[in-house]
């Protein structure tokens, strides 16, 4: 599954759409960066209600192709650039972040690698 | 690769708008050499987080890559405050971050954990009042591998 296809079918609002054809591989949730930059593997999908430029650069270091910005929670213009740049895709939900993982879980994304 | 490759980086304390470009400049300099994939990404760990204690706690200080054949080490020297107890500082979860600091999401008391975790030896000498010297080596073959 693409990054382009997560956010259509949980119905995210897509800020940044660069490197959004990138595939995939499960999901992380948290919004300490130590704790992701500790937790989270390759290729997952980061939900969090935190949006600044740290967090894309926790994104890059990670390997991570998408951000998921849940309860609608405001993204600063300079994080959004910084993913644009980075080939980060942003997306962003009205939905908790419990829920969105639920969304994602149903997808068949899981925690682990 | 016959003389090491040597990467100095200025980092400024409070600045956390640039805070992770160093980092990402040695992720890329280490894929570009042809490191593996797990150790850049160990590297690109300890470099942010070291980076992160210069940003938050250190008023700002040096960061230095040096990568040869065997190994990549990571060096940050600050003239900040100070460890006082390391053993204490290395336990997670302990933080002395500011709330505002952690209002943007760190100060979770994982920064030295997570540098210990993906580094094969790390040293750490501070003084009270004088700073600290943070000194971080990934080998790339011959050495335990840790987990993470």
């Amino acid at each position: 599954m693409t990054v382009r296809e997560v956010l259509e079918k949980i119905g995210a609002e897509v800020l940044c759409d660069a490197g959004a054809d990138r595939p995939v591989k499960g999901a992380v949730v948290g919004d300490l960066l130590s704790f992701v930059m500790g937790n989270a593997s390759e290729g997952a999908v980061w939900v969090t209600v935190v949006a600044h430029a740290n967090v894309a650069a926790v994104a890059v270091l990670k390997d991570m192709p998408c951000i998921l910005i849940a309860a609608d929670r405001e993204a600063a213009p300079d994080f959004i650039e910084r993913c644009r740049r980075e080939e980060i895709a942003v997306g962003r939900s009205p939905r908790s972040p419990f829920d969105l993982c639920g969304a994602l879980w149903e997808l068949g994304l899981r925690g682990e690698g | 690769m016959k003389d090491p490759v040597v990467l100095d980086f200025p980092v400024e304390g409070e600045d956390f708008l640039a805070a992770g470009e160093a980092s990402s400049s040695v992720k890329d300099t280490l894929k570009m050499l042809g490191v593996p994939s797990s150790i850049c990404r160990r590297a690109a760990i300890i470099t942010y987080e070291a980076e992160m204690n210069l940003v938050i706690h250190a008023g700002g200080g040096m960061l230095r890559a040096r990568i040869d054949e065997e190994k990549v080490v990571l060096v940050t020297e600050d003239q900040g405050p100070g460890i006082a107890d390391i053993d204490q500082a290395m336990r997670e979860g302990y933080s002395t971050a500011s709330d505002q600091v952690r209002e943007m999401g760190f100060g979770a008391g994982m920064g030295l954990p997570n540098i210990k975790r993906n580094a094969d030896r790390l040293d750490i000498e501070s003084t009270v009042g004088q700073g600290t010297i943070l000194t971080a080596s990934i080998y790339f073959v011959g050495e335990p591998q840790p987990s993470a």
